[in-house]
């Protein structure tokens, strides 16, 4: 009798046969798929989308679904232009960081990346990224028909430009607004707060923290992204201004009544761990139902409506932020955009332009919302059109009441493009910021203390 | 012509004998040296040129965000350094870290060494156990601290405070109370290192000098203080110069627990000069501090390897 043993031989051609097929197995399904997809609707654009054929390029994103459903759809690139797409997922975190080793070494590792609206004045000042008009302008590369740019959602497109020119193509955005619990704000006959004052006093009147639920909470965490994502509406809201008379001035009378307001909230109607939150936090608390309201980003609906998660699903309603005492309402204006690296042979950049003009198309971005096959859709999508799309409209309001009018006013009325200074010295400028706010909530300083010493450093910063 | 020739010869053969051994070792030499050069040359481009390439950068001014101004600007931004405040504290606090952390593994480390000691049974599980901690990446067992043990409200450390009648304590949000903490994790992580170094040490310790020293009926207090802490003292002061050393430079803990918050409560030198360095983008001035920090360094530890010739 002959026993079948595994030699080793066998054994690793097995192995190898395995692993193949578990490698090769998604990228043949995907290819299925791309096949099966109608190019169509692209090959309707009147520009030669194989004219990069054969390049390869380096894609930097984050890992997020919005930019997961846009790598499930790469292989559609792929059949339609030639061109190899490679993404590389980098935590929000880190991206900044590794993007600008990458521009300023000119290797030209990253073609584009998911690109913070912030950095693109020091990115425009350093040469580091292309304006884009010269390629949105070229008949060959773009067919401004078919593209319809400003189809685009404009506050997006001007938070992306310095100067009046175009670094960057919105991919994926969102604006901050309220969420909050409408279950709870019936209870008590409250009205979603249509002032600061108002939803100080809304925080109020539902905290109950020996119930465990607490009134309110904003990003706590220090960072430039965290509550220097938060502060700057509150700022300008009560009248503040980043560049006074040409200066870039962070303290002062509206700077102190901002911050006091801010951590007056965080103080009293918090939780004590808030000072540490970063917006995942926050909206996991309030989908434990835990926090009774909180103004943040409005993608974060997807969140505290996860069916595996949230515990409030259903009882959740939106509304714009709260006017503060200028009278203003100043929502944030972030988008991921993606730049063209200056660093690239012409050829690349092309290439780089038609994979983002791809991913920046209405056909696209409807791909990788609403007519997205898998279960994550999208809530930022950057076309005016889309969000007009009964369809789309349809999708979204399941998050709650609301949903669509509230995030499509803070596009339309409250966005701001000075809602933070948009100077090259940026990054420096939001983490001293950050900093200040923190100290001054933990108590390290007070208020004024805080804010004149963040003026005290970022003026050497100004000066050139 | 013919004899000067031969007599050259002659000569030559004489001092061939004498001359070859030294030949020889010559060529050894090389040949050593050209077998060592690869790995000089290496050590040479991944430690020596960078940092050389770190002073160099600190007497520049390489601002990424007003690319126009940059230059060479030779010690401005040392003079800078010295009246920035942030520095001084940032200094102060290394300082404080360092010493605290170091005082704390070695006390508690020759503790526990001189109770396991004595430990009958179970000395081995002890000391497997008691190693875990060093070989987790610090930056893990920030998060670990951060989510899992001092989240106010959620946490295991605030759990126990409560219970403990202490109260809910914002652990990380604290200015002092965010030191304590780095502190206190630093220390759980790495007194079991000085505790494996001085046990090793103990259990080396001549038994005999402990039996004159008990028929000379010294109590257990003189034996530790006459006998052990003299005994050891080569051991500890070692453990003394590895952990300051380690504690100057320290940043994943921290970083991935405060980042240097609130504010700039927790912010020792090393982040402070990664965060003028990588967040504020200002490279020539973030260079200055990271030379600041090595500077520091060296006379610290070149102060301790003298205190451990002194005797």
């Amino acid at each position: 009798m002959k026993l079948h043993r595994p030699t080793r031989r066998t054994f690793l051609k097995t192995g190898t046969a395995a692993a193949t097929l578990m490698g090769f197995g998604p990228a043949l399904l995907r290819q299925a798929a791309a096949q099966e997809a109608d190019l169509a609707p692209y090959k309707s654009a009147k520009i030669d989308w194989q004219q990069a054929t054969g390049e390869t390029i380096t894609v930097a994103v984050i890992p997020a679904s919005y930019f997961e459903n846009l790598i499930t759809l790469a292989p559609q690139f792929k059949t339609l232009t030639g061109i190899d797409v490679r993404f590389e997922k980098i935590p929000p975190a880190q991206i900044r960081q590794k993007s600008v080793i990458d521009l300023t070494s000119k290797t030209g590792t990253y073609a584009t990346h998911a690109a913070d609206p912030m950095y693109y004045a020091l990115y425009a000042a350093n040469k580091w990224v292309e304006p884009l008009d010269t390629y949105l302008k070229d008949p060959k590369l773009t067919d401004p028909a078919w593209f319809n740019f400003d189809d685009i959602i404009p506050a997006w497109r001007s938070a992306d430009s310095v100067g009046g020119k175009l670094y960057g193509v919105p991919y994926d955005g969102e604006v901050t607004i309220q969420v909050y619990r409408k279950d709870l704000y019936d209870a008590k006959g409250l009205k979603p707060a249509n002032t600061l004052e108002a939803y100080m006093a809304n925080a109020a009147a539902l905290n109950s923290p020996n119930d465990r639920v607490w009134g309110a909470a904003l990003r706590g965490v220090a960072g430039a992204g965290q509550n220097m994502y938060i502060y700057p509406s509150i700022f300008r809201e009560f009248g503040g201004e980043w560049l006074k008379g040409g200066k870039l001035t962070v303290n002062g009378p509206e700077a102190e009544a901002a911050l006091a307001w801010y951590i007056d909230l965080m103080r009293k109607y918090a939780p004590t761990a808030a000072a540490n939150w970063n917006w995942p936090d926050i909206a996991d608390a309030f989908s434990q139902g835990t926090v009774a309201s909180y103004i943040d980003a409005h993608s974060s609906a997807s969140v505290v409506n996860n069916p595996e998660k949230s515990k409030v699903i259903g009882k959740v309603a939106y509304a714009r932020w709260p006017k503060g005492p200028s009278g203003k309402r100043v929502t944030s204006i972030w988008n991921w955009g993606f730049p063209i690296n200056s660093a690239l042979p012409e050829k690349r950049k092309k290439a780089t332009w038609l994979f983002i003009q791809w991913a920046a198309s209405a056909e696209t971005q409807a791909r990788t919302a609403h007519r997205f096959a898998g279960p994550a859709k999208r809530s930022g999508v950057n076309r005016s059109s889309i969000w007009r799309d009964p369809e789309y409209v349809k999708l979204m309001n399941g998050f709650g009441d609301n949903f669509v009018e509230a995030t499509m006013e803070a596009l339309q009325s409250d966005t701001d493009v000075d809602w933070r200074p948009r100077v090259p010295q940026w990054p420096a400028i939001g983490d001293t910021m950050a900093t200040a706010i923190q100290s001054a909530l933990s108590g390290q300083a007070t208020i004024k203390v805080a804010l004149d010493d963040a003026q005290r450093r970022i003026e050497p910063m100004m000066r050139g | 012509m013919a004899p000067t020739t031969d007599m050259a010869a002659a000569a030559a053969a004489a001092i061939v004998p004498n001359d070859f051994s030294r030949v020889l070792a010559q060529r050894e030499r090389r040949f050593a040296a050209a077998l060592l050069a690869p790995a000089f040359l290496a050590l040479l481009a991944t430690t020596t040129f960078p940092l050389m390439f770190l002073v160099w950068t600190s007497a520049f001014r390489m601002d990424l965000a007003m690319p126009f101004a940059n230059g060479f600007v030779g010690f401005e931004n040392y003079q800078a350094l010295l009246t920035d405040e942030r520095f001084w504290s940032s200094l102060l606090l290394s300082l404080v870290y360092t010493a605290s952390t170091v005082v704390l593994q070695v006390v508690i480390g020759l503790a526990l060494a001189l109770l396991v000691m004595d430990m009958k049974r179970g000395q081995g599980w002890f000391r497997l156990i008691a190693i875990l901690p060093v070989v987790l990446s610090p930056a893990v067992v920030g998060m670990i601290w951060r989510t899992f043990m001092l989240a106010p409200e959620f946490g295991i450390v605030d759990f126990l405070a409560i219970n403990a009648g202490i109260g809910s304590k914002n652990w990380l949000g604290d200015p002092l109370l965010a030191m304590v903490s780095v502190i206190a994790i630093h220390t759980w992580q790495w007194t079991p290192f000085a505790f494996m170094v001085l046990l090793a040490s103990l259990a080396a310790l001549p038994e005999d000098i402990y039996e004159a020293a008990r028929l000379d009926r010294a109590t257990a207090w003189q034996r530790f203080r006459r006998i052990t802490l003299p005994l050891l003292r080569p051991a500890i002061v070692m453990v003394i110069i590895m952990r300051t050393m380690v504690a100057l430079t320290a940043f994943a803990a921290i970083f991935t627990v405060t980042a240097g918050g609130p504010g700039t409560a927790t912010e020792i030198l090393n982040l402070y000069a990664y965060r003028k360095s990588f967040t504020e983008l200002s490279i020539g001035y973030g260079s200055a501090l990271a030379v600041a920090l090595l500077i520091v360094t060296v006379i610290i530890s070149g102060v301790l390897f003298a205190l451990r010739r002194a005797k």
